[in-house]
C-alpha cells in the first residue's frame, strides 16, 4: 500500500504546526486521558495537545522521580516534560486516568511549576450523581481557563467545537469502514498515525486531515491481509510497532486503543446545555478499565467492533506494570475466546526495541494458530 | 520435605486451614513457659516457627497474642457461621471501616487482606501459593500482592465464599479495586462499590457522603435488612471506646525507650481492619494500653537500648513477624507506625442516623491508603501524614517498604524522600520488597539492610546530634530558669 501525502508521520513533539500556532500567539493546554473534553479547550481558543512520547525510550531523568516499577509510557512522558521538550506548553490538565498517570502529573507539576494547571477529577462510574460532579468539575475547568486565559467561553463557541469535534468522530468512523473491508484500504498502523497527528490539531485541522486521506484512499487498491488482528490496550503512539505487526502479513482492521478507537467512542447527546452534554458525551463512552462496575459495556464494545471487522484474532497489548489492563486482559481474553476469537496477550515496555523482536515471534506464532501464517 | 504440622493440601481452603489452626491456639493455656513455647516452635514446620516466636517469644508480646487471637479466633467463627445463621458474608479490603457493616443486623464482613495474612502466617507454603495460583490465572505479576494473596483464598476454594465483595478503592488504587471487581466477575457475586473522589474539598466530601449512603441504601436492597439507627449507634459507641485507647496507645509510643511492644503495630492493623466496631476490639487495645503503661511505669524495654526509633512509611512486611517485629526490637529498633496506623477520627456525634453516617463517611474518607493514596496529591498528603507522624512519635528515621509494585507510592517516592529530609532531617531507607511475599527480598537481606542503616545513618545522626547539644569545651552551661 502506498503512503498518501496527507499522512506524515509525527515525529516531533513540538511539531511545525504548533511552532506556527505558538508563533502566532496560540496557547497550547496539554492533557492526557480520552476523558478530557477537548472542546471545552478548543471552545476557549486554545489548542489542545495530547501528551505523548513519539517513541522517545529515554527515561534517565524521570527514573530519578518515578520507579521502574512504573509505566515506561509515563516515564516516557514525563521524561520529555522535564527536560523541557514539553515547556512550550502554556497550561496542563491532570486526569486520574490510572496510578502511573498521576503520580507522572505530580512529579511534573512538582518540578515545572505550570500556572495554569488543572486536576479534573473524572469519576469512576457513570450514574446520575457522579455525572453531575463531573459537569461541576467541567465547569471548574471552563472557569479557569477563562481567567487564565482571559477569554470567555461562550455557549456558542462550545456547540462550534462540539460540531467540529463530531464531525472529526464521523471522520473516524469512516475511516474505520475502510480499515474492516475484505481488503482494506486503511491499515492500523495508518490509522494510529493519523490519530498521533491529529491529537495536537483543533477539530477542524483533524477533520481536513482525515477527509483528505479518505480522498486520497478511496480510489486506491486494498490489500489482501493474511490475518484480520484487532489490538486492544492502553494508550500507545508506537507506530513502528503496528507496522512491524502489518510486516508480517496482517492488518490490524480493528482496535480498542485509548489512541485509537476508544478516543473517538462518545456518544454526544443531542439536546440539552452544551456542558452537561459534554459531560454525559464524555462520562458514558469511557471504554477504558478504569472505569468500575462497566466491564459488560466494554466487553460489548469489544466483541461488536471485533464482529464488525470480521478479526481471525486479537492481540492484548499493554505495558509492564498495568494494572488495568492486566486485569482487564483476562477478563476480555476468556470472553473473546468464548466468542470463537482466538486472543494473544502481551506485555511489553514502551518503546523498547528490545521487546519488539519478542513480541514479533509472539505474533508470528499467534498468527500460525489462527492461520494467518505467512 | 517431611509434612509436619499444618500443611495445607491441593483442594483445602486457606481459611479453612486458618481456622483449624486458630482453633488449636484456642486450646493453649493462658500462661504458656517458655519451654511450652519452645515445644510449640518445635512441633511446627520451619516456616510456621517464626509466626510462633514473633507471637509468643517476647513475654509482653505472649500475654497480648495469646488473648488476642482468641478474641479473633471467635471472629473467624462467626464469619463461618454466618451464611448458615441466614446473614449475607461480604468480603471487604483492608481500606474499608468495618464497622460500616457491623452496623447491620444481617451482614457479617470479613476483611480479605486479614484473611490473606493469616494464612500467610500460619499455613504452609505461605503467601506464595496463593501469588502463583493468581499468576496461573493469567493475572499480571505486579499486582499488589496484599489485595491478590487476600482474595485467592476464595479462587481456590472450596470453603468459604462471600455472597458479595465490597471496595472503596476506585479512585485511590487501581490494583486493589480491580482485584476485587475481578474477583466479582470470577466468582459471580455481587459488587458494590464506594468511591474515594480525589477532591478533599467541601464538595469532594459532600459527594463522598452521599456516595456512602447510595451505597447503604444498595447494601439494604441487597441484604433486606434496614441500617437500624439503634445497632448503628452501639456499633459507634464501641467504635469510640476502641477510638479513645488508641489515642492512649498513640501517646504511650512518644515514650522513650518507646514502651509499645513492635508486634502490636501489626495487632492494631487487624484490630482496625476486622475487629472495629466491636467489643473484641476495644477489649484487644484494653489490653495493649495497660501492658504497655506497666512496661512504661517498670521502664521495661527489650534490648539494653533503644538505638533507634523508625517510622515505616508505606506498610509493614507480615510474612514473618519474628524476623521483622521481633528481631527490630531486639535489636533496638522501635517501630513507631506505618501509613496504616495513621487514623482520623471526626468529634463523636450519635445524635441521629445522619450525624453517624456523617462521621463514618469522614472516616472512610479519611481511612489510612484511601486518605493518601485518595488525596488530590498523593505526594503531598502521603508526606504531610507521615511527617506529621514521625516527628510528634519521634522519630530518627523512616524505612519505605511494603508492597513490591505500589505504583502511587514508588511513584512518588524520591520526592517524598527527599521532602522528608527538607522537612524534618529524617533520611529514609528505601527497601524494595514485599508484604507477603519474601521471594522478593528474604528477610536476612532485609534485616543486614536495617542493621546497616542504623549502624550508619540513625547512630551517627544521634551522635551528631548530641555533640551539638553538648556544651563546647571551655564553654558554661545555659542559665537555667
Amino acid at each position: 500500500m502506498e503512503a498518501t501525502r496527507a499522512l506524515e508521520r509525527e515525529t516531533e513533539i513540538f511539531n511545525q504546526r504548533v511552532r506556527e500556532w505558538k508563533e502566532a500567539g496560540g496557547k497550547v493546554v496539554g492533557y492526557s486521558c480520552v476523558a478530557t473534553p477537548v472542546e471545552l479547550i478548543e471552545a476557549a481558543g486554545l489548542l489542545p495537545y495530547r501528551i505523548k512520547a513519539l517513541g522517545n525510550a529515554e527515561t534517565e531523568l524521570a527514573d530519578g522521580e518515578m520507579s521502574l516499577f512504573n509505566c515506561s509510557f509515563c516515564r516516557a512522558c514525563l521524561q520529555l516534560g522535564l527536560d523541557g521538550t514539553y515547556d512550550f506548553l502554556d497550561g496542563l490538565i491532570e486526569t486520574n486516568g490510572c496510578d502511573h498517570l498521576r503520580a507522572m502529573f505530580e512529579n511534573w507539576q512538582h518540578q515545572r511549576r505550570f500556572d495554569c494547571f488543572f486536576y479534573l477529577k473524572v469519576p469512576h462510574f457513570f450514574r446520575d450523581d457522579s455525572l453531575a460532579y463531573f459537569e461541576e468539575n467541567l465547569s471548574l475547568l471552563k472557569e479557569l481557563l477563562e481567567n487564565k486565559f482571559s477569554v470567555e467561553v461562550t455557549d456558542d463557541a462550545l456547540e462550534e467545537a462540539i460540531r467540529g469535534w463530531e464531525e472529526v468522530r464521523e471522520g473516524w468512523r469512516r475511516l474505520s469502514a475502510l480499515r474492516e473491508l475484505d481488503e482494506p484500504k486503511v491499515t492500523g498502523s495508518e490509522a494510529l498515525s493519523l490519530e498521533v497527528t491529529g491529537s495536537s490539531m483543533r477539530s477542524e485541522d483533524f477533520a481536513a486531515l482525515l477527509a483528505r486521506y479518505m480522498d486520497e484512499k478511496a480510489g486506491s487498491v486494498g490489500v489482501r491481509p493474511t490475518a484480520r488482528l484487532m489490538l486492544c490496550g492502553p494508550a500507545t503512539d508506537e507506530v513502528e510497532w503496528l507496522e512491524e505487526i502489518e510486516r508480517l502479513g496482517a492488518v490490524v482492521v480493528a482496535d480498542a486503543l485509548c489512541f485509537g478507537s476508544r478516543a473517538f467512542a462518545q456518544a454526544m447527546p443531542k439536546d440539552g446545555p452544551p456542558l452537561r452534554r459534554l459531560a454525559e458525551g464524555y462520562l458514558s463512552s469511557i471504554f477504558c478499565p478504569r472505569m468500575y462496575l462497566e466491564y459488560p459495556k466494554r466487553r460489548e464494545f469489544i466483541l461488536e467492533t471485533a464482529r464488525r471487522a470480521r478479526v481471525n484474532g486479537a492481540i492484548y497489548l499493554y505495558n509492564k506494570f498495568c494494572d488495568l489492563h492486566g486485569v482487564d486482559s483476562v477478563l476480555v481474553r476468556r470472553d473473546l475466546e468464548s466468542a470463537g476469537i482466538p486472543v494473544l496477550v502481551l506485555e511489553k515496555e514502551y518503546s523498547a526495541r528490545a521487546d519488539l523482536g519478542r513480541v514479533k515471534t509472539r505474533v508470528q506464532a499467534f498468527m500460525e494458530r489462527i492461520g494467518g501464517g505467512a | 520435605m517431611m509434612e509436619k504440622g499444618f500443611v495445607m493440601r491441593e483442594g483445602e481452603n486457606g481459611f479453612e486451614r486458618a481456622l483449624a489452626i486458630l482453633e488449636m491456639i484456642y486450646k493453649l493455656p493462658d500462661n504458656l513457659s517458655e519451654e511450652d513455647v519452645e515445644a510449640a516452635r518445635n512441633f511446627v514446620y520451619p516456616e510456621l516457627q517464626n509466626t510462633v516466636i514473633g507471637l509468643l517469644e517476647l513475654p509482653a508480646d505472649r500475654e497480648l497474642e495469646l488473648f488476642f487471637f482468641r478474641l479473633l479466633m471467635n471472629i473467624f467463627r462467626e464469619a463461618r457461621n454466618a451464611q448458615a445463621e441466614g446473614k449475607k458474608l461480604v468480603f471487604i479490603p483492608f481500606t474499608f471501616p468495618p464497622e460500616i457493616f457491623y452496623a447491620f443486623d444481617n451482614i457479617f464482613p470479613l476483611c480479605t487482606e486479614i484473611v490473606g495474612g493469616l494464612i500467610t502466617n500460619i499455613c504452609y507454603g505461605q503467601g506464595e501459593r496463593f501469588w502463583d495460583f493468581a499468576m496461573g490465572l493469567g493475572l499480571p505479576d505486579s499486582l499488589c500482592s496484599a489485595n491478590t494473596i487476600g482474595t485467592m483464598p476464595l479462587f481456590m476454594g472450596p470453603g468459604i465464599r462471600p455472597d458479595a465483595i465490597v471496595y472503596n478503592s476506585a479512585g485511590s488504587c487501581n490494583p486493589n479495586a480491580k482485584i476485587h471487581a475481578f474477583a466479582s466477575d470470577y466468582l459471580g457475586i455481587p459488587q458494590f462499590i464506594l468511591e474515594k473522589p480525589v477532591d478533599e474539598s467541601r464538595r469532594g466530601r459532600e459527594l463522598y457522603y452521599n456516595y456512602l449512603k447510595r451505597f447503604i441504601q444498595e447494601l439494604e436492597e441487597w441484604s433486606g435488612s434496614e441500617l437500624r439507627e439503634e445497632r448503628l449507634r452501639e456499633v459507634m459507641e464501641r467504635s469510640y471506646q476502641a477510638v479513645d485507647l488508641y489515642h492512649e496507645y498513640w501517646e504511650l509510643k512518644k515514650a522513650r525507650p518507646c514502651p509499645v511492644p513492635n508486634i502490636f503495630s501489626m495487632t492494631l492493623l487487624v484490630l482496625r481492619s476486622q475487629c472495629w466496631g466491636r467489643q473484641e476490639a476495644v477489649d484487644v487495645m484494653q489490653r495493649m494500653v495497660d501492658i504497655s503503661k506497666e512496661r512504661l511505669r517498670r521502664g521495661e524495654y527489650t534490648a539494653p537500648e533503644e538505638l533507634a526509633r523508625v517510622y515505616i512509611t508505606y506498610i509493614y512486611w507480615l510474612f514473618d513477624f519474628a524476623g521483622y517485629f521481633t528481631w527490630m526490637e531486639k535489636e533496638g529498633i522501635s517501630i513507631l507506625g506505618d501509613i496504616l496506623a495513621i487514623h482520623y477520627f471526626p468529634e463523636k456525634d450519635p445524635s441521629s442516623r445522619e450525624s453517624m453516617l456523617r462521621a463514618l463517611a469522614d472516616i472512610a474518607f479519611d481511612y489510612p491508603m484511601t486518605r493518601q493514596m485518595g488525596a488530590e496529591s498523593i505526594s503531598l498528603r502521603w508526606l504531610d501524614d507521615i511527617a506529621y507522624a514521625a516527628q510528634d512519635l519521634g522519630a530518627d528515621a523512616c524505612i519505605f517498604g511494603g508492597v513490591h509494585a505500589c505504583k502511587h507510592t514508588l511513584g512518588t517516592a524520591a520526592f517524598f524522600r527527599r521532602e522528608m529530609m527538607k522537612r524534618l532531617g529524617l533520611p529514609t531507607l528505601m527497601i524494595y520488597g514485599d508484604v507477603f511475599d519474601k521471594r522478593h527480598t528474604p528477610m536476612e537481606m532485609f534485616q543486614e539492610e536495617v542493621k546497616t542503616f542504623v549502624e550508619q545513618v540513625v547512630a551517627r545522626k544521634r551522635a551528631q546530634s548530641r555533640r551539638r547539644k553538648a556544651p563546647a569545651p571551655g564553654a558554661s552551661a545555659p542559665e537555667r530558669g
